[in-house]
């Protein structure tokens, strides 16, 4: 996985070496445990030492902050129900935002005269960064959970729409061909052609929409809401509790990777076809 | 076939259509308004926000400052914080790519650092450094340098390896052909970073200002909803919208003269 | 040419005066191929063999029915052709195959396009898959595949869909040496088990004395015409050294100012 390519050459002739001080000093996963040492090790420091002032907790103190939410309630619901609160807003929005923008994708990229009518619009609304639809969610919607849906939804839409769209457009046309020398029609193609060869890459905006969901998910719970991850950083703000805000940041990155792997799964059972050229 | 065959004509219907479309969502949506369909206290008509953006090129009520200010502020944190991850991101990923003690040491936390949304930095930074100018540049900094690092580190990884092979048969140090031939390979994904790294400052940028400002396009939003002023709302939504398209275009064509360099 | 069958030979494909120019951008006309004149009898293995860019998969592409062409005509028994139909199987130079499906699936395609039903397809299917040595591979995807097999898939395709002509685009043009050699033992062996029309186009004259009843040779530049016309009427199975190939090899070569 980290194995660099450019040095596979060398990397054969040192396998053969004996276990020199170079050699282990030089060692990813070695490497790896030092980075990581090291970056708590100095973080710890900081806090200690109180440069960002009473600013920045220290490691264990987060760890202790998480491990006291899971079991005592925190503004009328422990930690699981904070982090469902996030999860469900972002599943919810992530879901209504791929079953209409995937779709419409596809539908432009076949359709000329659709893509004639929505892509103008699109392009009006795509330079807008969902965050800003915020305050006027807000406006419409209330502060309750439809607005925070439509802010998640606004968002996860772009990266589906385009990656569907492209993925179609991106299709390498001889295979088109191949089609129509077997006898299949326009439909035939669009669902033995179009479709399959446009997963990878609507999976991708998948990814992308998910990241983005998480982002607007949590704007939206820092701006007003009575639970979720962004309630429990906000509220960590407000009360300056620096515990509670870094262990929110921990706790909203690790649902988000949790969520992407989930999507990676899928697309893995449903595109096996599908090698992974690089993982990153 | 290395012959492209030209589409000679468009029909009809398909140019005119994305006018009609165009202008057809602004007459609904003035329709729509002025008629009450949508209350005026929901959404402001499009003549509407047009007014409003003439007034507010003079006039600083009701949230202290021109739009010209507005903008102003919101440019110079965007590029201060985009011009810092490039500067940052680029070389750590390019770095990261070839020398596997690099890649070692900084790849575990930045794997850590990654999957959190950057706009989770604000309360940090308004701790540390209030809600002025250095805490909005290193949330857009945070958020841009994540598709600098990725893109130039990928960069540098897909450079062919028969061509590093050759570099080695003909003596070449490891600093040689990182200097000489990873980083050059590297070049085309490294600016399909400034992109990247160009949308993401600008939606973080946003959200740190609605979220802790006291002046910029995203606090001018934030305080149209104060004042319940939907016209400031939409144009506030509106200028960062076509900022960020110009910006991006700008980038877009310095790319494209860059790449072209290159290619020469 | 084939008179196995002792009768006179059927006329299969008939190609009157057919030209193509593609439009460039900028608009500029690349005329591609100029007042090419061409007969296809049946069962014939017609090879077309000229070097790159000289218009001869242009020239398949019209017989496929995949581009019109601008002047002259294409026939297929008789009747005009205007597009492409199952009874023209296309073998391509880049594989083609569909990445998400399995071998089996791939094979089997053009059956479920005509509504074939899934035993029959099955059937089929398997016969050809055995047919291109590839049994024990049905359900491998695309990409766990050498160059060799999925050409060998490729052809399989083509012929389940029982075509009355096969058209082979380069279809070797992508694998080494050695399993090119191969591929065409196996080519000429599988049109022996299974007799059809085949017009093979390549680039490489031994693959075409190799394999051929008859070697059209096109012009090396654009626009591409027929320049000569070789029958190679030498039993078969061939070598590719034999003293009979090697001198019409050097015929060939002798005759044409391009190098081979």
């Amino acid at each position: 996985m980290s194995n660099n390519i450019a040095n596979e050459t060398i990397d054969h002739s040192r396998n053969k070496e004996a276990w020199t001080l170079k050699r282990v000093l030089t060692n990813t996963y070695f490497l790896n445990v030092v980075s990581l040492v090291l970056f708590f090790l100095l973080w710890d420091y900081v806090a200690k030492e109180r440069i960002f002032h009473d600013s920045l907790a220290r490691p264990l103190d987060v760890l202790n902050q998480i491990i006291t939410l899971v079991s005592i309630k925190y503004a009328g619901s422990t930690l699981w129900g904070h982090i469902w609160a996030s999860t469900q807003r972002v599943l919810i929005g992530f879901f209504i935002a791929a079953v209409i923008a995937v779709p419409l994708g596809l539908f432009m990229a076949l359709n000329s005269y659709v893509n004639a009518i929505v892509k103008p619009l699109f392009d009006l609304f795509k330079p807008m960064p969902p965050i800003a639809w915020v305050t006027i969610a807000v406006l419409w919607f209330g502060i309750g959970e439809t607005s925070k849906v439509f802010i998640i939804v606004i968002g996860s839409f772009v990266p589906c729409l385009l990656n569907a769209y492209n993925g179609v457009r991106l299709v390498e046309p001889e295979l088109y061909d191949v089609i129509r020398v077997l006898g299949g029609s326009r439909r035939d193609q669009i669902f033995h052609v179009c479709f399959p060869a446009s997963f990878p890459a609507v999976f991708a905006g998948l990814q992308i929409s998910l990241s983005v969901a998480w982002t607007c998910v949590l704007a939206a719970e820092l701006t007003n809401s009575r639970a979720g991850l962004g309630f429990l950083i906000k509220r960590g703000m407000d009360t300056h509790k620096p515990t509670l805000v870094l262990g929110g940041m921990l706790l909203i990155a690790a649902a988000a990777w949790l969520t992407s792997q989930g999507v990676g799964i899928l697309e893995k059972k449903l595109c096996p076809w599908k090698r992974s050229i690089e993982n990153l | 076939m290395a012959y492209q065959k030209v589409e000679v004509k468009k029909p009809l219907p398909l140019i005119v259509l994305p006018y009609i479309s165009v202008i057809a969502f602004f007459g609904l949506w003035e329709m729509a308004v002025r008629t009450g369909f949508i209350p005026d206290t929901l959404l402001a008509a499009p003549s509407t926000v047009v007014q409003t953006f003439v007034d507010k090129l003079s006039n600083i009520n009701p949230d202290g400052a021109t739009l010209g200010q507005h903008a102003w502020t919101s440019i110079q944190e965007a590029f201060i914080g985009y011009g810092l991850s490039l500067l940052v991101g680029i070389p750590l990923g390019l770095f990261m790519g070839w020398f596997k003690v690099v890649e070692g040491l900084c790849r575990p936390i930045f794997e850590l650092i990654r999957p959190i949304p950057p706009i989770a930095w604000i309360p940090l930074t308004v701790f540390w450094f209030g809600i002025g100018l250095t805490g909005k540049v290193f949330i857009i900094w945070i958020a841009g340098i994540v598709p600098c690092v990725i893109n130039s580190w990928v960069g540098v990884r897909m450079t062919n390896p028969t061509l590093i092979q050759m570099a080695r048969t003909y003596g070449a140090s490891d600093w040689q052909i990182f200097k000489q031939l990873c980083i050059p390979s590297a070049l085309p994904m490294v600016f399909g970073a400034l992109q990247l790294a160009l949308t993401y400052c600008w939606t973080n940028l946003v959200g740190a200002e609605l979220l802790a400002a006291d002046s910029g396009l995203g606090y001018l939003i934030t305080m149209g909803g104060r004042v319940a002023r939907p016209d400031i709302i939409v144009l506030g939504m509106i200028c960062v919208g076509i900022s960020g398209a110009i910006i991006g275009f700008i980038i877009d064509e310095i790319e494209k003269k860059l790449l072209a360099g290159i290619r020469r | 040419m084939n008179y196995e069958c002792g009768c006179d030979p059927k006329l299969k494909i008939h190609c009157d005066n057919v030209s193509k120019t593609f439009i460039q951008k900028g608009n500029q006309e690349v005329p591609v191929i100029r007042n090419v004149s061409l007969d296809v009898m049946e069962n014939e293995f017609l090879v077309v063999c000229g070097p790159g860019q000289c218009g001869k998969s242009t020239l398949l592409k019209i017989i496929a029915g995949l581009e019109i062409p601008d002047t002259g005509f294409v026939t297929l028994d008789g009747q005009p052709i205007t597009g492409p139909g199952p009874d023209r199987g296309m073998v391509f130079q880049s594989y083609m195959l569909f990445a998400w499906k399995t071998v089996r699936d791939n094979v089997e395609l053009g059956l479920k396009l005509r509504n074939v039903p899934a035993n029959e397809r099955h059937e089929i299917a398997q016969h050809y898959i055995d047919m291109v040595g590839l049994q024990g591979f049905e359900n491998h995807y695309p990409h766990q595949l050498s160059g060799g097999m999925k050409q060998r898939v490729g052809i399989a395709r083509a012929y389940a869909n029982a075509p009355t002509v096969m058209l082979l685009d380069e279809p070797f043009g992508q694998l080494d040496a050695q399993t090119r050699m191969f591929m065409q033992k196996e080519t000429a062996r599988i049109w022996e088990q299974e007799k059809r029309t085949v017009i093979f186009v390549t680039n490489n004259i031994d693959e075409a004395l190799f394999l051929a009843d008859r070697i059209v040779l096109m012009e090396g530049k654009l626009p591409g015409t027929v320049k000569t016309e070789y029958v190679v009427d030498l039993p078969r199975p061939r070598d590719h050294i034999s003293e009979a190939l090697l001198k019409l090899r050097k015929e060939i070569t002798d005759n044409t100012e391009l190098v081979l």
